[in-house]
This record gives structure tokens, sequence and C-alpha cells, in this order.
């Protein structure tokens, strides 16, 4: 079922938590809603499924207006952070508890959480209560409740945040299988981009109340709109470093390289004041655009190793290089950057 | 339900469940400052005779001021009480190791979910045997001894939630055990301190079945026996003067509570007794 | 640690046993409570005749003289009277003699300097009195000497007979019991304590349980005045509250006068209903504080497990009854059996109430009974043994319900050893 937000808007009390925001998730779409705390990813979540009333704007299912509808007439699945399970009721009354809300028969209720059990792996679970299973069993079952009436739309909160590590990328492969094999239109909610990046198909990056840019992952990632987007998406983070235009080139303290060809014959113009973004893996020892400073932090990651780069104007870069270690701390060292991958922003952080 | 809408018939409801409170409550103010008419519950002359028994006494009642100063006394020496041995028995409960130590913990857990009031008759006999009957301090003792339990009790369960490790590294710096308990954990508590001073104050002044079996001689009364004693005399049958009374005698703990509640309410946290 | 159980210990402990102690004797306030007392009563006067005593002895024995002899100044001159008072008795009244009080109260009417309050007059003629009636004498020899200083002469068989008439130290036995298992307001008042303490207790637990909800699911303005309102009875003292309830129930109250705008005759409805009243006045006390403890306990169940049920598809009505309700099962139960043990053994409003009444033992519980026959009556004789008696069933009722919280509670965790050994 197809999802669409259209201006909608929250606020509590003076506070406008969410303005004029529009949003449209396609059928059978998993899309993630992504940002750091407090930019109102779960306010929205929370207006989807009825929880929060709707200040302005309007929600729709489909074809079916919901704005104005009491959760418990949405038809919504929600999987919340701490999973939410009945604490006094077995894992089976827990998956069973929103059929037999609807009164639906035994025998359908019987034979809908055995499908739903099935398709999770979680039929030996069925007789024990919340306490007595592990946080990915609990997970499997919260999800379970949350698919088992078919809802037209599969809301999770910060799914993964209370797993351990190993669970977590269990987990993350496990719901987007059971999202496809479901086909449920699905809103993940997370500040984590690395779950975002590999668990949807498109990204929803909000910041203070707006969705940024919606994209796929390869979008977001290699295409931001801003300079929000491109500190936001990628780990080790890209690093930024601000300049102005001079003579078709880009100069800062320290820093100097000729603008490359579709900038140059963007809208920059000599004295522009602009900021560059360089993701760590195109400032590398061979790359063209020559790069001075001295290294002052190395990280190993076993695979990969991590530089810091002091700059001759104290900007910082970094690099990620897999080869073998080959400076040490405080070493003056000359790399490059990639000019085609840099990203240039106008002073409104806007990508050009 | 995260933001609620009002529910007008539930409002409604508890508006009307509630409505017997509220009228008794706004009409303690009104009638003790007005002549009372026999036909009607509205006020109609406004007149502070009512409050006569601040400066008069009442025929046969004692003078309120004795009463007052003895119900202070009473409260305050309560509080006193209970604090000190609570803290300090609270403390050992916890944390020290005694011989006994179960059994004793046992003895004051039953005696805290024991209805002391069943004791009374016993109580009063034995008082009159040793000489302490109809005397503050006898009354005094009684009520605090009454109230020990449950300060106990409250306290252990306030220790129980300080770290031991504050108290190990205590230990390891070279303090004594008593230091360690006063210096460093006795300051860890003062929320539990403060709470169970607040409702043992507030337990005192409202104290009304001790003080009217174990002092009830003008000399020794308080005010909720004064009060009792008005309320009972056939002479007297003015509700305009037992009102003004009842705020004279309720406002104090009314203020008192409105300040310290958020205080209070910490003695819930245990969820255990109210 | 040492003063806080010798505390306990003096006025806890030592009480529970001393109840059962003195429900084992005949105590009351015409023994005393220490025992080996001679006294001559009125009821004993009564009680010689019966047994045969010489009808002259009796007379002499019932007899007040009040006498201004020497003792009887000395005593006057203790008193505290005006000096001129004083003088003036000792002129003109000493060595007179009055046969009774009211010829003695006649007399000092005379005097110039005259005592004014009835306080003093009665002063005098505790002074002066000079008789065998309700005087307290410890020993056989005492009493005998005080015989005799009244100019009664008995001989001895007589004086063996008068003292054992006249013992009033209470003995040890077990009729108490017997009473309370023959007697048929054993019932009555076992029956009044059945219904007050089932039907406030359903008042209390269903009405904190309506509370706590409906101001949960409130917009937290509202939520919060209603929680306030509802804290007054609590935090006002019993007599106030009791007071105000009275009043609001008189017939010049404001029952009777918004009933009365709907035509009904004002009434004190109060002495009407009493049972309504008396378990209304406790339910709502009762009812704040199960409120409390059940709000909190609400406010406990993860916030994401209602969302949960509500976007399931529950209704707030069928949220209650399928999610909280289950979830507070435990507050549900400690407050019942703690609202149990309170009501069965509490008598405080009760007493302010209705005092047992209206009529004879209408709303007379069972503690409230323990404390009118020990403690308080209009038959003048307090029987503290009997009284005891009824409290020891209190007590065991008290104990027996503590030790099964005790096994509700979980006890080895709550005296889990110290961790630091010393």
């Amino acid at each position: 079922m197809e999802i669409r937000l259209e201006k909608f808007s929250k606020s509590f009390g003076p506070v406008n938590a969410i303005e004029d925001m529009d949003l449209a998730i396609g059928d059978g779409e998993m899309i993630a809603l992504l940002g750091p705390s407090g930019c109102g990813k779960t306010t929205t979540l929370y207006a989807i499924c009825g929880l929060h009333r709707v200040s302005a704007g309007r929600i729709w299912f489909g074809d079916r207006e919901v704005t104005h509808l009491v959760p418990q007439e949405r038809k919504v699945g929600v999987v919340f952070q701490s999973f939410a399970l009945y604490p006094h009721l077995s894992t089976f009354e827990n998956i069973a508890f929103p059929l037999q809300i609807r009164k639906e028969s035994n025998a359908d209720i019987e034979r809908k959480v055995k499908d739903i059990a099935n398709t999770l792996h979680i039929e030996e679970l069925l007789g024990r209560r919340p306490g007595q299973l592990s946080g990915g069993q609990q997970q499997r079952v919260a999800l379970a409740r949350a698919l088992v009436r078919r809802p037209d739309v599969l809301l999770m909160d910060e799914p993964l945040a209370n797993l351990d590590a190993g669970l977590r990328l269990e987990m993350r492969s496990e719901i987007r299988r059971i999202q496809r094999e479901s086909g449920c239109t699905s809103i993940l909610v997370t500040h984590d981009q690395v779950e975002a990046m590999s668990m949807c198909d498109r990204i929803a990056l909000m910041h203070k109340g707006k969705i940024q840019q919606i994209g796929t992952p390869d979008e977001m990632y290699h295409q931001p709109k801003n300079k929000f987007i491109a500190g936001f998406i990628g780990n080790p983070p890209i690093s930024f470093a601000d300049g102005v235009v001079e003579d078709g080139r880009f100069v800062a303290q320290g820093l100097s390289f000729e603008l490359p060809d579709q900038i140059k014959g963007a809208s920059v113009s000599a004295g522009q004041k602009i900021a560059i973004g360089v993701r760590p893996e195109y400032l590398q020892p061979d790359f063209a655009t020559a790069i001075e400073g001295e290294v002052t932090f190395i990280e190993s990651q076993g695979r990969e190793i991590l530089y810091d780069l002091k700059l001759g104007g104290g900007q910082i870069f970094r690099s990620i290089q897999s080869s073998e270690q080959t400076c040490k701390l405080g070493d003056q060292i000359h790399w490059g950057i990639d000019v085609n991958s840099v990203f240039f922003f106008d002073e409104q952080g806007v990508r050009l | 339900m995260d933001d609620r809408k009002t529910n007008w018939p539930l409002t409604l409801f508890l508006l009307i469940v509630s409505a017997p409170i509220l009228i008794m409550y706004v009409w303690l103010f009104i009638d003790s400052v007005s002549e009372i008419n026999i036909e009607s519950i509205w006020p109609e002359k406004f007149t502070l005779r009512n409050w006569r028994f601040l400066t008069e006494e009442i025929p046969g009642h004692g003078s309120v001021w004795t009463a007052t100063l003895n119900t202070t006394i009473f409260a305050t020496s309560v509080v006193a009480i209970v604090v000190v041995l609570s803290s300090t028995a609270g403390y050992a409960l916890s944390r020290l190791k005694f011989p006994f130590r179960a059994p004793f913990l046992g003895i004051v857990l039953l005696l805290h979910s024991f209805p002391s009031v069943t004791l009374i008759i016993s109580i009063f006999l034995m008082l009159r045997m040793i000489g302490l009957y109809d005397t503050l301090v006898g009354v005094i003792l009684v009520k605090a001894a009454l109230e020990l339990p449950f300060g106990i009790w409250i306290m252990k369960g306030f220790y129980d939630t300080v770290p031991w490790e504050i108290e190990m590294a205590g230990l390891q710096d070279g303090a004594s055990r008593f230091q360690v308990w006063y210096k460093l954990v006795l300051p860890q508590i003062m929320p539990g301190v403060a709470a169970l001073a607040i409702f043992s104050f507030m337990a005192g002044w409202s104290e009304f079945v001790l003080p009217l079996i174990l002092a009830p001689s003008s000399d020794t009364r308080l005010l909720s026996v004064y009060l009792a004693g008005l309320i009972i005399d056939d002479y007297l049958s003015d509700f305009g003067l037992f009102k003004a009374v009842g705020l004279f005698y309720v406002v104090p703990v009314m203020i008192f509570y409105l300040f310290t509640q958020d205080k209070l309410m910490n003695i819930y946290g245990g969820g255990t007794k109210g | 640690m040492l003063p806080a159980s010798v505390t306990v210990t003096l006025f806890f402990v030592i009480p529970v046993m001393m109840t059962f102690v003195f429900s084992f004797t005949t105590m009351s306030s015409d023994t005393g409570i220490l025992g080996n007392r001679y006294i001559v009563t009125k009821a004993t006067i009564l009680d010689l005749t019966e047994h045969g005593i010489d009808a002259a002895l009796v007379r002499q024995l019932g007899h007040k003289v009040f006498r201004f002899n020497d003792a009887g100044l000395a005593k006057i001159r203790e008193i505290g009277l005006d000096s001129s008072l004083v003088k003036e008795i000792e002129e003109k009244l000493s060595g007179d003699e009055f046969a009774s009080e009211k010829a003695l109260f006649a007399a000092l009417k005379q005097l110039i300097n005259r005592p004014r309050s009835f306080k003093h007059r009665k002063a005098i003629s505790k002074s002066v009195v000079n008789t065998i009636t309700n005087q307290e004498f410890r020993t056989a020899a005492a009493f005998r000497a005080g015989l005799v200083a009244n100019g009664i002469k008995v001989d001895d068989a007589t004086f063996g007979q008068l003292l054992d008439l006249t013992n009033t130290s209470w003995r040890w036995t077990t009729d108490n019991y017997v009473e309370l298992l023959a007697s048929d307001f054993t019932f009555k008042i076992l029956a009044n304590t059945a219904f007050y303490v089932f039907f406030t207790l359903l008042f209390n637990v269903g009405f904190a349980l309506v509370l706590a909800l409906a101001t949960f699911y409130m917009p937290s303005g509202q939520s919060k005045f209603f929680r306030a309102v509802w804290l007054i009875p609590r935090i006002s003292p019993s007599v106030i509250y009791v007071m105000l309830w009275k009043w609001f129930t008189f017939d010049s109250g404001f029952m009777s006068y918004f009933l009365g705008s709907l035509g009904v005759e004002p009434e004190n409805w109060l002495n009407e209903f009493p049972w309504t009243f008396v378990i209304i006045v406790n339910g709502f006390v009762g009812a704040s504080m199960g409120m409390i403890i059940f709000a909190s306990a609400v406010l406990a169940i993860p916030a994401d497990v209602l969302r949960a049920a509500e976007v399931d598809g529950a209704y707030p009505m069928q949220q209650v009854r399928r999610i909280i309700l289950p979830l507070m099962a435990w507050p549900i139960l400690f407050i019942t059996s703690y609202q149990t043990l309170s009501l069965l053994t509490s008598f405080e409003y009760i007493l302010l109430l209705t005092d047992g009444g209206p009529g004879f033992f209408t709303t007379e519980t069972w503690a409230l009974n323990a404390y009118h026959t020990a403690l308080s009556n209009y038959f003048g004789n307090l029987r503290y043994g009997f009284g005891a008696t009824l409290a020891v069933v209190l007590v065991f009722f008290g104990v027996a319900l503590s030790l099964l919280y005790l096994r509700l509670f979980d006890f080895k965790k709550l005296v889990a050893e110290p961790l630091i050994e010393n």
C-alpha cells in the first residue's frame, strides 16, 4: 500500500516539531527516516500510526485518508525500540493480541499466528513469556505481532538499538528478508546510517523537522544535496574546509587547487566563499591534486588504516587507506585528492 | 495516548464524585467566617465570632493555645525520635552484621504491617502502671514507637540503594565506619530522611486516637482531641465554631504539605506502605 | 540500634504479649489495675446487704460525715484558698460536723469570704469528708485501721467477710473467652465487621482503581487537579475530615440543602443511612491511598507497551482490561490485603462519625467494641480484661495477616547479608 504525507505539520504547544512535510512511500517499499535525535523522525512515525495527532496536513494510506483516525482504526504494525511485548502474555498470546482484539475466530488466530511464527522461525517459542526470551527472540516476536494482521504499513522505531552488536547484524538482514517476503510497505526510524543504508530502498534524511533529501542510499552518499547530508552520511565522516574562489581556483590557507570544469562553469564567481568536502577515500598518497600536511593521528582498523592530516591552515583532513602503513605520527607528507570527487558547497551549504 | 484529549463524560463523572470533597473544604473556609443561617448554606454575613476561641476559652474545653503548643511539641518530638532512631537502626539493618540481624529484621517487617491500634488497650494499662498515663511524654513515646517500624523499614530501603562502593572507598580512605555513615552515606539519603520527617510530622500533627486515650486531660490534650471535644459537646452545636477551629488546625498541615509534597513523595518510592 | 530496639520492644513487643496477659484477667476500672485493694464502693454496699451483713453496719459503711477537725483543717490550708477564707473557716466552722455535702455547702455560703468557684467548694468538701466509702486500702490492717478511724466496729468474722467482699483486686480467669463465645453481641459485631470491611474494601479498591485509571487517561492538568483533590482527605486530620462529613450530611448541611431544592425534606442523613456514610467516609480516605499506589503502578508500565496495545487496536477499555489490570495484579493484591488489615483493626473514623450508633450497636465493629469495652463506655465500668480479650482476636488476625505479607514479599532478598564484614 502506498503511504503519503501531505504538508504534514506537528507542533507541541508553541514548538513546531515538523513543518510542511511531504513524503510518499511506494507500495512494498522500505524507507528509512534517518536523522540525529530530536530531528522529528519518531514524531513523524507516531503521527503515521496515530499516537500523535496531526496539527496540519493529511496522511493517506492508499486512497484512504487516515489523518484523523485513532490508532485503533489505522491498521498499522509497529515495532518499538523496547519491543514492548506484553509481559504477562505468552509469545502466542502476544502475537494473537491484535487478532483477538478484533474478535477473529480462534481457528483463524491459530492459523495466522502459526504462519507468521513460521516465517520468523519462532515456532518453538510460542509457549514462553517475554521474560524468558533473549533480545533477538523478543525482536522476532515483536515483528510477528506487528505483521500478523497484515498491516497497511509496518513501522519500526529504532528496532535494532536494544540488541548487541552481533545480533544487530543478523537482524538487519532478517528484517529486510521478512519485509520483502511480506511485501509490506515499511518505515524504519533510525539514527544509524549503516542500518538505513543497508536495509532500506530509500532514505529520507531529516534535520530540524524537515526532510533534507530523499533518495537511494547510493544517491545520498554520492550526491548529497547539502553540507548537512554530506556530513551525516559516511563513516568515517567527510572532511570540510572553507575557502574562496580565486582565478578559477579554490584557495584556502595551506590548500589551493584548480576547480573542476563543471564547477567553474557553474555559478561561482571570483571572491565567492565556498566550502569543500572530501571523503576519506578520495585522499590518497597517489592522487593527482597535491595536498601537504602533518600526520596527527593514526588508527589501525585492521583491514584499513585511518589517518588525520593537519594542513597548513589548521584544517584536519581524514584519509582511509587499505595499504600498509606508509608513514608515522608527526611526519610531513605529500598526498593527493581526487578533485572530481570533491563536493563543493556555497555559503548556505547547498551543493554546487 | 501521547497527547490526551479531554474526555468530557469521564471528567464530568470525576467532578461529580469529587464534589463532596470540594464542597466540604470550600465550606470549611466559608462557614468559619460567616454567620450560619439554618435555612441555607449560603453565607449571610461576615463575622469573626467563630474565631473567638483564639482569645477566650470555650467553657469546659481549656485553651486552644495549650492544645496548639502540645500538638507542636508532640509532632516535633515524634519527628526527632523517629528520624534519629530510624536513620541509625535502618543503617545497622541495611549494612552492619550483628547477631540476630535476620530475626530482628523479620520482627521489624512484621510490625511494619502490624496494626498497632490493636495494642492500645494494653498500652493504656501499661502507661497507667508505670505512671506515664496522661502525660505528653508518655503519648509521645508511644506514638514514636508505633511509627518506628515503618521508619526503620523506609530508611533501610533508602540505605539499600546507596552503592556499597561508596562505603568501601570511604573505608579504603581511612574513615571509620561511623564517619563513613555520617559523612558519606547519610548525605546520600537525605531525601529519605526528609520524607520520613515530613511524613512523621504530618502523622503526629493529625494523630487522634492515641492522645484521646492516653492524654485526655485539658493540660495535655492535643488539637485533635480539643476539636473532637467541642464537636461532641452537647451544649455546642455550632458548625461555625467547629469549622473555625478546624481551619485553624488544618491550615498549618496543608501549607506544610504544599511546600513539602515533592519531597514527601519519595516515601512512596519503595512502593510498600503508604 | 539499641535505642530503637528498646523502644520497639517496650511499646510494641511487650504490649502484644501483655494484651494476652490482660485478656486472662478480670481487670476493670472497679478492680483497678494494680490489684490487692480494699475499697467500699457504692456497688459493694449493695452487695453487702445481699450477703447478709447487718443493715446497721452497711449504713455505717455508706455513711459520710464532713468534720472540721484538726486533720480536715490542715488539709484545707493546703488547698491554696484565700487566706481570709481559711481564717474565717478556722474561726467559724472549727469543730462543726455536717451530715451531707449539701449541708456543708449551705454553711459555706453563709461565710463572708465564701468560696466562689465550685472547684474550691468541692476541694473543701474533699478535705473534711470522713467516710470509709471509696477509700483505697492496700492491706487488711490498713482497712481495719480505716474502719476504726471512722468509728465503725466489726467483729473478726464480719471483718473476714468484709475483706472478701471489698477486695477489688483482679483475678486470673478464662471467663472472658467463655463470655466472648457465649455473648449474643459477639455475632452482631462480627457481622457488622464483616459487612464494614467487605463493602469499604470494595469501595476503596474499586474507586482507587477508577481514579488512578481515569486520571491516567486525562490531560495532565486535569489529572493533577483530581489527584490533588483526592489527597485532601488523606492529609487532613481525621477529626476535621469527619467533622466536615457530619456537616455535609447534617439536617442543615449541604446534602439537606441540595436535596431540599429538589423537594426532599431535610434529614440527618448520617442517622438515616449510617452504614452508607461509614463506608463512604472510610472509602474516600482509603481510595486516595490506593490511588497513589495504583497511579504510580500504571506509570510504571512501559509507555511503549501501551502504545503497542493502542496500535494493535485496543481501545482504552480493552487496554485496561487486557493489559493494565493484569499488570497491576500485585499492587492490587497488596492494597487489598493491606487495607483489609487496617480496616479490620482501625476504628478512628467510625468512632468520630457514629461512635457505633446511631442507636445500639448499629455500626459497632470489633475494634470499636474493644475500645468501648475497655476504654470508653456509658456504663461506667471499663472492662479492661474483656476489652483485651476482644483485642487478642485482632492481634491474632494482625500477626497472621502480617506473616502472610512476609510470605508474599521476597523476605530473603530483603535481608541479604552485608557486603562489608565488620
